[in-house]
């Protein structure tokens, strides 16, 4: 398959799923109960003025018929304008801009923490025996199941309240990060250990890593030439959802720990039923979903060039 | 025009005032054990970080809007005309005097002299114009501040320091209103800035000044140097406040605001829940109560409806459930059971515990004389094939664990008297949805207003009609001429002994009616490390002040 028509096909089936989504959000804001000028005029039970709530009716196009809403929507999406927030009244996409690199940092060392913690632990799986590798499998069914908010209220208690050795909230320091990547990274990890210890344990023992083993090849070696490899496949094509599901983690994290971010503005856009902040994340996030896919596809592709036959 | 008893009595009241410390408006610091504030020497320097548990605003200005977080912050910024002194008696602040004609339709506000703004602007009477015009202007979507100021139809510039109000109709209770945080009086020049840039940074005359404003994350505030107190407090005439400045910081979580605090990463939080504060007093925190002016919080049963339409199936329910022991064992003993529609905080507030003593035997005799005599497989009520139900939506914004957890208990015991409650636990849009469309038979809402006057929001049939927006403040869809009529002339009487006989027939006509099941006062309770001292210090809506507080350093 040649890489050019599978980067097309891609991009094509990206531009679709966009507009899917784009399509979902607008229906679903306009089954919606409430009247979103009475959210631009400053939340529910405003007692704004009829002029008021009809002045931010035509400032938004609201009066407008829904098809005419539909076309101008779209038509400001494709030029990447998701519009002005109803509760900030600064454009989404500044708001965006300001928070984003805080939920993507905490995303990213979560992610790189959970592989960091779930090599380690397929590692000394293989090498544990039939208790160990039994209470391995638990922590990590645990550790794999436990909410993130659950974990963080403990992670606090412990590390915050009874120790004192870590801040509970963000500090700007680096010691404030500890807590929101660990409740992040945990559960993921758990979730990882399962998917490579299996894949991990069976490269380990195959024929070829006997071979290996009988020319001399030290174990750690053969770890990170062969067994690797092997584990990191079925743990990589998932990393892809596995990083779409700490950025809805992040709503949770960046709430308890009290952290500026993406998750903490759409918590706040739902509850203000700012309807174009709402809009602008999840359509980032539907993005970020995409080219992350895509690029664990393509990893795939350099480091298991024979493929499948997928 | 001539000045009546009640200016030279605001007045009198004022010059008596000994020192500011006494102006804790009426809140008490229960379960505060503050001793070191007294016997600690004040430090000057060092920042406080406040962590606060409600909603970041969308504005610093709390004209645009209205609501309690903004009413909290703006309070370290911004100064209101008047205030409320220790005995809830409202005294000038940022005015100096003030005096109304005798028809009650011409009020004339002197304001004190040598008072500027943090970005140089002097306090003039055209300060006052700008900002009433700023609160009426439909853009600036003011809500609790533009209900505050809706008799105002005029404003005259009589010389630099005096402005004189034209009202529609007497309004006794303006005082009040121009005392809230929502009606605080901002630099006139920086009112003219575009409305993002004012939300972001507006300019007052306060203790402090905001510095900067990192959006989900804290507004920063520092000390405004040139600070003038405009009530002389002993030794601390003209001095500025203790502290550098404050981070203000916004926490939502309770549980990580409380750890914050107990790490010392945090020195004050607000929302402090009532299982926290009793752990807290343990642990050598601090504790600053101070409940909101304006309702008490209470259980409002829409009348408008069957079968609250029936006085007898009201009572049924509040004979029905005990708040009594529901309140002593869910909250810890940090909220005391109100017998009231007003806060503890209003001087006016009348109560009657004997209408809202829990009886069951009579609740089901109420219940039988009404028709709901028969009971369906469940244990239900019913009458005509319909089920004695009642639907009660619940914000989660709004309402604490330990009140739905009261609610619960009230369910129960509504139950064993053929009741069915059916609690909806709403998100605050969905909350307000519900209510607009009606579709409520019980209901508990907030409402902060300093003062009786907000009998008339919330009882007035008036208030039965709903804003473009769907809002009415009714909730019990109380129509009732006579106390109309009893609200409409406690409003502009100026005679205060026939102002509190009115509002107390008008009370008695409310709570008699079975309209409402008062609970407790609107919570505000603030917890503080050991580091802090010197809180207590409170507006008229009780959000704390912290000029006089400092830190250990």
């Amino acid at each position: 398959m040649c890489t050019i028509a599978w980067a097309g096909r891609k991009v094509g089936g990206a531009l679709v799923v966009l507009w899917l989504v784009a399509t979902a959000i607008f229906i679903a804001i306009r089954l919606i109960p409430g009247d979103p000028a009475e959210a631009i005029m400053g939340g529910p039970g405003s007692q704004a003025s009829a002029e008021a709530l009809a002045a931010a009716r035509a400032e938004y196009a609201l009066d407008q018929p829904v098809l005419a809403q539909y076309v101008l929507y779209l038509g400001k999406l494709i030029t990447l304008d998701f519009g002005t927030s109803y509760s900030l009244k600064q454009p989404v996409t500044q708001v965006m801009g300001e928070v984003l690199p805080n939920t993507l940092w905490l995303s990213l060392l979560a992610l790189a923490a959970a592989w960091l913690m779930a090599l380690c632990f397929a590692a000394a799986a293989t090498r544990s025996n039939r208790f160990g590798s039994w209470l391995g499998n638990l922590l990590e069914i645990i550790a794999a199941a436990v909410p993130h908010f659950w974990l963080g209220a403990v992670l606090i208690m412990l590390f915050s309240s009874a120790l004192g050795w870590l801040p509970a909230v963000d500090n700007g320091s680096a010691q404030g990060l500890v807590l929101p990547v660990l409740t992040l990274a945990l559960p993921l990890a758990g979730f990882l250990t399962q998917l490579m210890r299996d894949s991990l344990a069976e490269a380990m023992g195959s024929q070829f890593a006997l071979a290996a083993r009988a020319r001399g090849e030290s174990r750690l070696k053969l770890f990170w030439r062969h067994g690797l490899r092997h584990a990191a496949l079925p743990a990589l094509s998932l990393t892809g959802w596995a990083f779409s599901s700490l950025l809805s983690g992040a709503v949770v994290v960046e709430a308890i720990f009290a952290r500026p971010g993406l998750g903490r503005s759409l918590l706040s856009a739902v509850l203000a039923r700012d309807i174009p902040m709402v809009t602008g994340i999840a359509l980032f996030s539907a993005l970020v979903y995409i080219l992350v896919m895509a690029l664990a596809e393509g990893l795939e592709r350099i480091i298991n060039p024979a493929g499948d036959q997928r | 025009m001539q000045r009546n008893s009640r200016s030279s009595r605001i007045l009198a009241g004022a010059l008596a005032l000994p020192i500011i410390g006494a102006l804790i408006a009426g809140c008490s610091s229960t379960g505060s054990t503050d001793s070191t504030a007294q016997s600690k020497e004040p430090v000057t320097g060092g920042t406080m970080v406040y962590a606060s548990g409600d909603a970041e605003p969308s504005c610093l200005d709390p004209h645009v809007g209205g609501n309690y977080p903004q009413a909290l912050v703006a309070s370290q910024y911004l100064e209101s005309l008047f205030t409320k002194d220790a005995n809830g008696q409202i005294i000038p602040w940022l005015a100096e005097s003030t005096e109304v004609s005798k028809d009650g339709l011409t009020r004339t506000i002197k304001l004190r002299d040598g008072i500027t703004f943090t970005d140089g602007t002097k306090l003039t009477a055209e300060a006052i114009k700008a900002n009433i015009k700023h609160l009426k202007d439909p853009n600036t979507a003011s809500s609790t501040g533009y209900l505050a100021v809706g008799k105002v139809v005029s404003i005259d510039v009589k010389d630099e320091l005096t402005a004189v109000l034209k009202l529609s109709a007497p309004d006794n209770a303006l005082l009040e209103s121009l005392s809230m945080p929502w009606t605080a009086i901002e630099s006139p020049k920086a009112l003219e800035r575009d409305q993002a840039t004012n939300c972001a940074g507006p300019v007052g005359t306060g203790p402090f000044k905001v510095k900067s404003w990192e959006h989900q994350k804290a507004v920063n505030l520092v000390r405004n140097e040139d600070y003038v107190l405009p009530v002389a407090n002993g030794e601390r005439a003209s001095s500025t406040a203790y502290l550098d400045g404050i981070t203000w910081r916004f926490i939502p979580e309770a549980a990580t605001r409380y750890a914050a605090l107990q790490s010392g990463e945090v020195d004050v939080i607000d929302n402090a829940q009532p299982d926290t504060i009793s752990s807290a007093a343990n642990a050598g925190l601090g504790h600053l109560d101070a409940p909101r002016p304006g309702s008490s919080n209470r259980i409002e049963l829409n009348s408008s409806k069957v079968p609250f339409n029936d006085v007898k199936v009201r009572e049924a329910f509040i004979r029905a459930v005990d708040a009594n022991t529901g309140v002593s064992a869910l909250f810890f003993g940090t909220a005391k059971r109100s017998n009231s529609l007003l806060s503890s905080v209003e001087p006016l507030a009348y109560s009657d515990e004997s209408l809202f003593t829990t009886d069951t035997a009579k609740a089901n005799q109420l219940l039988d004389e009404a028709g709901w005599s028969e009971r369906d497989a469940e244990g239900y009520r019913v009458k005509d094939g319909k089920r004695l139900s009642l639907r009660f939506p619940v914000s989660t914004n709004q309402s604490v664990p330990a009140e739905q957890s009261l609610f619960e208990q009230f369910q129960a015991q509504a139950k064993a008297v053929g009741f069915e409650v059916k609690i909806d636990l709403l998100d605050l849009s969905s909350w307000y949805g519900a209510l607009a469309k009606h579709e409520y038979n019980l209901v508990s809402a907030p409402y902060t207003k300093v003062g009786p006057s907000v009998l008339r929001v919330l009882y007035h049939s008036d208030s039965t009609v709903p804003a473009p927006s769907g809002y009415f403040a009714n909730n019990a869809q109380v129509k009732n001429e006579k106390l109309d009529k009893l609200l409409t002339e406690a409003e502009e009487t100026e005679d205060e002994a026939q102002r509190a006989s009115l509002y107390e027939q008008a009370q008695k006509i409310v709570l008699e009616g079975y309209y409402v099941l008062p609970l407790y006062d609107q919570q505000n309770h603030f917890l503080y490390g050991k580091n802090v001292h010197g809180i207590g210090t409170t507006t008229a809506v009780s959000s704390p002040v912290y000029f006089d507080t400092f830190l250990d350093q």
